[in-house]
């Protein structure tokens, strides 16, 4: 193997940059061993991992946020275009450095669970920290999507971020004042929703969240509601109304999510529509 | 606690011709289809209801046999413009 | 002002790969789009409806004479990315928000917003009598994409001349009283010309969908509800595994590459034919 070239860290976070990337960072491999369970560490995935590159962006612009359209967050999805740059990265670093670089893959390994996780991934590269709703939240351009390259090359590692996005300051006047958040008051795990948690000062401490009920309102339309309606058909003994289920708008619509997965991979974005930290900075007309 | 919506097969039945007929399934180019809120409002329906006659309805009108002619006509057709292509390769017009 | 903006969101569409770029004004939709599908729906304060058209199939693939190549084939979607770089440079440069406008159907047929009127409004193209496509009179069939945007631009009016019927056409209508597309298609599609204009079209959506989407989504769905209703195992295994639910399968997973699955009605269109010509 070749020496990594003075300033490859650089270059290679100038070259995400240029990809696309809003934000890069690198984790160093052996620090997920404390947090992801055996089976899903950077070393399980590729045998000698040094380093982890983790690139944020794609995430909804400042219009996807005001816009009123239910479908729009939920059929107009970017997530994708991060996953390019991650692509792109993993070629650089093999043909540019000559070590070995393996892309994250943004599916799952077993049922819901991902091969290596990447919000864990973007907290380590020091990218941002898990706010009191769940997703990482940036700093500077609040919640992101995400991609990971695990490699071999002992690139320059990033320190975890050190002040959180969340809470936000309003959000802790929020606290302060009527005992709850934005995100926990939109989605309440004691009233039907998923998240439930509380403020400690400058800290936020999440105490439930229900990922199977997160999961009807995120993948609404998907694998698993394919699977609800198939079973509901199979268990109908009328023919007339087994008809209503398979050519009906729940069927069609989860079919098309299905097809067209790469934009319909997240269905609900109320806990971040509601997150001050979420949108970024800048103020738009 | 809502419940998953079953449209009734019979009014399926009862409204699916009407409401297939006002959207935008059969189309004519100088007037628009209506919406379904347009439909329900006109139907005296509620707009999820005209919602999911309508859905089913796109799927129901025309039997699987069709998709099996569909097959068919794009194999002839394609045939045909290929061998009329390549006996005038300078088409240009119909 | 808006001159100069609208130019370069112009230019930057064009260079990500739009093969043409068009604007309309969000108050323009109001006329013809029934509440709830307008942009302003979807992005309180439109003011613009940037709208790309990109390049469909490879004038190769229109040559091929196996019509199951150009089914799977499908295309880049360049569109898309033109919109999203307009985009991009919109809220980033200008500071005003803009959002890829929602074009796939969420409700059986019907998408939040329809692509085919926005490229209307925005002079890239007309009404054909062939399914009421968009013809560029330049490029003929392309694939559209738009954003909606909080910008005031400059709107490119509609055609002043609609691109269908083609000369071609109207002189056939006059001879023997149908078109290219009006003969191939008579399943589908029905209308007359008078004047060099349409002046009557009439196009039946879901037979065509049979056609267009023979396997994908609808087909799918056809074909699981026989299975479901079959009571006899044998049968019901020949049908899980026969040719046609394979293939419904297979769309659903490679659906980019099948998103249209029947091109007879433009395969016979004039517009557009001369950049199909190649050596």
């Amino acid at each position: 193997m070749s020496e990594l070239p003075t300033g490859a860290t650089k270059t290679l976070k100038a070259s995400a940059l240029k990809a696309g990337a809003s934000v890069v960072g690198i984790a160093d491999a052996s620090a997920f061993d404390a947090h992801a369970p055996k089976g899903h560490r950077p070393d399980d995935l590729l045998p000698g991992a040094r380093t982890v590159v983790v690139v944020g962006g794609a995430q909804p612009r400042a219009g996807d946020w005001v816009a009123t359209s239910p479908w729009l967050l939920s059929t107009m999805g970017t997530t994708e275009r991060i996953q390019g740059v991650g692509r792109r990265l993993a070629q650089a670093i093999e043909s540019e450095f000559g070590y070995y670089a393996l892309f994250v893959p943004p599916g799952t390994a077993s049922g819901d669970a991902p091969f290596l996780s990447l919000m864990l991934a973007a907290e380590l590269a020091g990218l941002g920290s898990r706010s009191l709703a769940g997703p990482i939240l940036n700093r500077e351009h609040g919640f992101m999507y995400w991609s990971a390259v695990i490699t071999t090359a002992p690139l320059q590692v990033d320190p975890p971020e050190a002040v959180p996005a969340c809470p936000a300051p309003s959000c802790r006047e929020m606290w302060e004042r009527e005992g709850t958040t934005p995100c926990l008051r939109v989605c309440p795990l004691d009233a039907g929703g998923c998240l439930s948690g509380r403020l400690e000062g400058a800290r936020a401490v999440r105490t439930g969240y229900d990922a199977a009920r997160c999961n009807t309102r995120v993948h609404t339309h998907w694998v698993g509601g394919f699977q609800k309606v198939l079973e509901e058909t199979l268990n109908e003994p009328d023919r007339d109304k087994r008809k209503m289920l398979v050519y009906g708008d729940f069927m069609t619509r989860t079919l098309w999510a299905i097809t067209y997965s790469s934009t319909n991979i997240a269905q609900c974005f109320e806990c971040m529509r509601v997150c001050p930290a979420a949108h970024g900075l800048r103020e738009m007309r | 606690m809502t419940s998953f919506f079953r449209l009734d097969p019979e009014v399926y039945a009862r409204h699916k011709d009407e409401v297939l007929r006002l959207s935008n399934s059969f189309q004519t180019i100088d007037a628009r289809g209506c919406s379904d809120r347009e439909i329900a409002e006109r139907l005296g329906l509620d707009e999820r209801t005209v919602t999911e006659i309508r859905v089913v309805a796109e799927r129901d009108v025309y039997p699987l046999d069709e998709w099996e002619r569909a097959i068919e006509f794009k194999r002839k057709a394609c045939t045909e413009w290929s061998a009329a292509a390549l006996k005038r390769p300078d088409l240009k017009e119909p | 002002m808006a001159g100069t903006i609208t130019a370069a969101v112009t230019s930057i569409g064009l260079a990500a790969g739009a093969r043409v770029v068009g604007v309309a004004a969000a108050e323009a939709f109001r006329a013809g789009v029934p509440e709830g599908f307008r942009p302003e729906d979807i992005l309180p304060g439109a003011k613009s409806v940037v709208v790309a058209g990109g390049d469909g199939p490879t004038a190769g693939a229109w040559r091929c004479p196996d019509h199951r190549v150009m089914e799977i084939t499908g295309y880049d979607l360049r569109e898309n990315v033109a919109v999203h770089a307009m985009c991009d440079y919109i809220e980033r440069e200008q500071g005003h928000y803009a959002v890829q406008a929602p074009s796939l159907p969420v409700h059986g047929h019907e998408p939040p917003m329809s692509m085919m009127h926005a490229a209307e409004l925005a002079g890239l193209g007309s009404r054909s009598l062939a399914a009421h496509i968009i013809l560029n009179p330049e490029y003929g069939l392309l694939y559209y994409a738009a954003l909606i945007t909080t910008l005031p631009l400059d709107p490119t009016p509609p055609l002043a001349e609609p691109a269908c019927p083609h000369p071609g056409c109207t002189a056939m209508y006059k001879r023997i009283g149908t078109t290219p597309c009006l003969r191939v298609c008579p399943a589908c599609l029905a209308g007359t010309v008078k004047e060099k204009r349409i002046e009557t079209s009439t196009y039946d959506r879901e037979k065509c969908h049979s056609r267009a989407q023979t396997y994908g989504i609808g087909s799918f769905q056809k074909a699981l509800l026989e299975i479901v209703n079959e009571d006899d195992p044998a049968r019901r295994r020949e049908q899980i595994h026969s040719e046609f639910f394979t293939k419904s399968i297979q769309s659903l997973g490679f659906f980019r590459d099948s998103i249209a699955q029947c091109f007879e009605c433009m395969r016979v269109c004039p517009v557009g034919r001369k950049h199909r010509k190649l050596k």
